[in-house]
């Protein structure tokens, strides 16, 4: 009899102490984490010494895929009552919308709904024409459609000197920032950075800084991961 | 006996069984550890020339014998997805004018031997380097602290920038169409690295093509 009670206690592991470490672990993921955002396309930036750490607020960030489509991902301010980022969405959207509805009067005017809708969206990227039928897609659609056919007209016109749909949309970020005073924070160097794969093309990263600087956004940062300096 | 079973009963109750909760625990951790970034992405500054026309006193006027051109070079290659992919390339470089009687125009690698591209701009914006290799050996020593160090440096490179007699490399950066956008990130790291204060992205004017042609054999791939 003993020698069989002794066998049952043994077996019961106690969980108590394995539980603590797996909450302090948890706890510690939990703070320190900050949400991968989803995006059309992962890129691998390139590596550099640079230790300036990306801003988590108040910035435009321009994505490059490698087939050259363009995407604009905006965050407004940390403090929401200054620009909380779907504020800024929405007036931004708004202000670009426009601006293309004056060029092309036909245009199907953005309802409420949808620039609602289009505020809660981080990462954008659709032709004027298409963006309409973009919002009013369901989720999962909405993002293959961002990744297959999307992707901002960004070629520099110089035929007719209008500007492009990436030019429109820029001119319609700084009207917006500055209309709150930050237009400081956007042309500062530190407001606009360009995310772009190390393997691309330097041309579809030239594109996009002839752009900028067609909208005289002349300082901006390139994304980069760190490299440890070899000295 | 009835007694004895309560007994034992009572026994197992306070124990409770935990590990449901270090499963539900490692669930959650795992989910974490999978969706979190836990570096952040780095930025390097970049400020472009800006596209106003810029009277001509305006301009900066730099000594021929301080400029040093570098023509980034690439191969471009298709990945399985069809997308243009660059690895790395040659780097050309000429230091002054373009040498348009001989076509001189030598290749250059990465690396800080005294002939690659880190030797060559140490040994260009030596003055600079030394006086600021004088406050990193005293920030080391521990008698000046990082601000301080860091307004020096500061200081340093904003009189050497000011000083038009100053020995310093103007450095432009010529990407062809088919240079990788990594090989010009790599190339404005060195400009960080050894302190140059003044460098450009430029693209290549005609005696650069001319150049580049007599030195590859093929002319200059038409930019998109």
């Amino acid at each position: 009899m003993g020698k069989v009670k002794i066998k049952k206690h043994s077996t019961i592991i106690d969980m108590t102490a394995m539980s603590d470490v797996t909450v302090l672990l948890l706890t510690f993921f939990m703070l320190t984490s900050t949400f991968l955002q989803k995006e059309p396309v992962q890129v691998v930036t390139p590596p550099s010494v640079s230790e300036t750490k990306v801003p988590d607020e108040k910035l435009v960030q321009i994505l490059v895929a490698p087939d050259g489509k363009v995407y604009l991902n905006l965050t407004g301010a940390r403090d929401s009552s200054v620009l909380a980022s779907d504020k800024f969405r929405a007036e931004v959207v708004n202000r670009a919308y426009g601006k293309y509805c004056e060029a092309h009067p036909k245009a199907p005017k953005l309802t409420a709904v949808q620039q609602q809708e289009f505020s809660k969206l981080t990462t954008f990227g659709v032709p004027f024409s298409k963006l309409p039928e973009w919002i009013e897609m369901p989720m999962e659609k909405r993002d293959e459609f961002l990744k297959n056919e999307g992707g901002i007209p960004i070629a520099m016109s110089i035929k007719d000197g209008q500007p492009n749909e990436f030019q429109i949309w820029l001119k319609a970020i700084k009207e917006v920032m500055q209309s709150h005073d930050l237009g400081k924070d956007l042309t500062g160097g530190q407001g606009v950075a360009i995310k772009a794969s190390q393997y691309s093309p330097y041309s579809l990263v030239q594109v996009v800084m002839d752009n900028l600087q067609t909208e005289r956004l002349n300082k901006f940062t390139l994304m980069t991961s760190l490299k440890a300096e070899e000295e | 006996m009835a007694k004895k079973d309560k007994s034992r009963q009572k026994k197992f109750d306070t124990r409770i069984d935990f590990t449901p909760m270090v499963d539900m625990n490692m669930l959650l951790i795992t989910f974490f550890m999978l969706c979190t970034t836990m570096l952040k992405s780095q930025t390097l500054d970049l400020v472009l020339p800006t596209n106003d026309d810029v009277n001509k006193e305006e301009e900066t006027k730099i000594k021929q014998s301080d400029a040093v051109t570098f023509i980034i070079d690439g191969n471009v290659t298709k990945d399985n997805l069809g997308n243009e992919e660059v690895k790395s390339g040659t780097i050309y470089f000429y230091e002054g004018q373009p040498d348009m009687e001989n076509f001189t125009l030598d290749e250059i690698k990465f690396g800080d031997s005294k002939d690659a591209i880190r030797g060559k701009l140490q040994e260009k914006n030596k003055e600079l380097l030394v006086q600021i290799n004088k406050f990193k050996q005293e920030w080391k020593n521990g008698t000046i602290n990082d601000s301080v160090y860091n307004e020096k440096v500061k200081k340093a490179r904003a009189d050497q920038a000011a000083d038009i007699n100053a020995k310093r490399p103007i450095v432009m950066i010529k990407p062809t169409s088919n240079a990788s956008y990594a090989d010009v990130v790599r190339l404005l790291d060195e400009m960080q690295i050894n302190q140059v204060s003044t460098y450009q992205i430029e693209t290549l004017n005609k005696q650069d093509s001319i150049l580049y042609e007599k030195k590859v054999g093929h002319p200059l791939a038409a930019a998109k």
